[in-house]
């Protein structure tokens, strides 16, 4: 089992002030917390931490940035128009059933 | 106020819109709910799998709304309310018509699709072996739309909606849950695994296209993806 981060990370790519204050100083621990952070579903302090976090780990950071790009990706692809005529008869459905003459 | 939120709550009141006579009811659902044809029918065939199928659910949901519109909240969300519409027609009526797959054999897909039995996959993890940094997500991009949509298609019914509700369609967790009727707990474990599994399907389409190099373990997780 490698890094979670892929890539194992100089110690000199460390911010001596980022490890001291974040309640979220590994990569562990905020790849854990990465999907809640991407949907927007953790709490503003989570989120703080895990963006710090980000902000001083490239190999975190590229990680979040492909899963962003990625789910992009996927929605951008599964998109389809509907059939032409299908609004018209929807409307035509709402109709009552015997209309006024 | 923003039309996107699908948010009527300045249009009409709900005892008032009760009092609408049909001409002006229709009128209001029509031009509220309608514009959302598209995206309706987008999900409907990610459920169905099938575009005459899908177009007949969008057409049940549609009708099944404007039946109930009276019972809709000025200034909740209209779209989040249309969703919940078509995803209940579409499980009843999968309920009638063939016994829906369990929750027991869904988990079991997903530990058996996924590599370590758990329900993860990091297409990441594997991309970043081989590709230049940056470049990952690019090289993706050259997935056909319907690569990505047989992916999707491919997953099991309870992971395929979560995956489309979030990260196609973007609703929150609580939406999902409400969606779908489900706990929050288990809209987040159906997209943790829906979305591992997803991303495999994804890597064993970019390793076959050539998109990506393949890695020491890809023989077995493209095998993974065809044993359905």
């Amino acid at each position: 089992m490698t890094d979670q981060c892929g890539t194992p990370r100089p110690p000199e790519e460390f911010d001596p002030s980022a490890v001291a204050r974040p309640m979220l100083d590994s990569c562990r621990e905020v790849l854990e917390e990465l999907d809640l952070f991407l949907d927007n579903e953790c709490g503003d302090d989570l989120a703080a931490s895990v963006r710090r976090h980000l902000g001083h780990c490239p190999p975190c950071m590229d990680r979040a940035d492909f899963e962003r790009a990625l789910r992009e990706l996927i929605a951008s692809k599964c998109r389809d128009a509907a059939p032409s005529g299908l609004v018209d008869r929807i409307i035509d459905s709402l109709k009552p059933a015997s209309p006024p003459a | 106020m923003s039309r996107q939120d699908g948010d009527i709550g300045a249009l009409a009141g709900g005892t008032v819109r009760q009092e609408l006579g049909d001409a002006e009811r229709q009128e209001l659902f029509s031009r509220e709910a309608l514009p959302y044809v598209d995206q309706l029918y987008s999900a409907a065939l990610r459920y169905t799998r099938n575009p005459a199928d899908a177009e007949d659910l969008v057409q049940e949901a549609f009708l099944k709304a404007y039946a109930a519109f009276h019972q809709f909240e000025p200034g909740t969300n209209l779209r989040a309310w249309l969703y919940r519409i078509l995803t209940n027609a579409y499980i009843n009526r999968y309920r009638k018509e063939q016994r829906r797959p369990s929750e027991v054999s869904a988990d079991a897909w997903a530990a058996r699709v996924t590599e370590d039995g758990g329900g993860d996959f990091s297409l990441y993890d594997r991309i970043a072996e081989t590709t230049e940094r940056s470049a990952e997500v690019e090289a993706l991009s050259h997935l056909t739309d319907e690569e990505v949509k047989r992916a999707l298609a491919d997953l099991p019914e309870q992971f395929r909606m979560a995956v489309y509700l979030a990260d196609v369609e973007g609703f929150s967790y609580a939406e999902i849950a409400d969606i779908m009727g489900t706990p929050i707990g288990t809209v987040m474990s159906r997209l943790h695994r829906g979305r591992a599994a997803l991303q495999r399907a994804l890597y064993s389409y970019a390793v076959e296209r050539g998109l990506v190099a393949p890695t020491e373990s890809v023989t077995e997780a493209a095998t993974g993806s065809q044993t359905r």
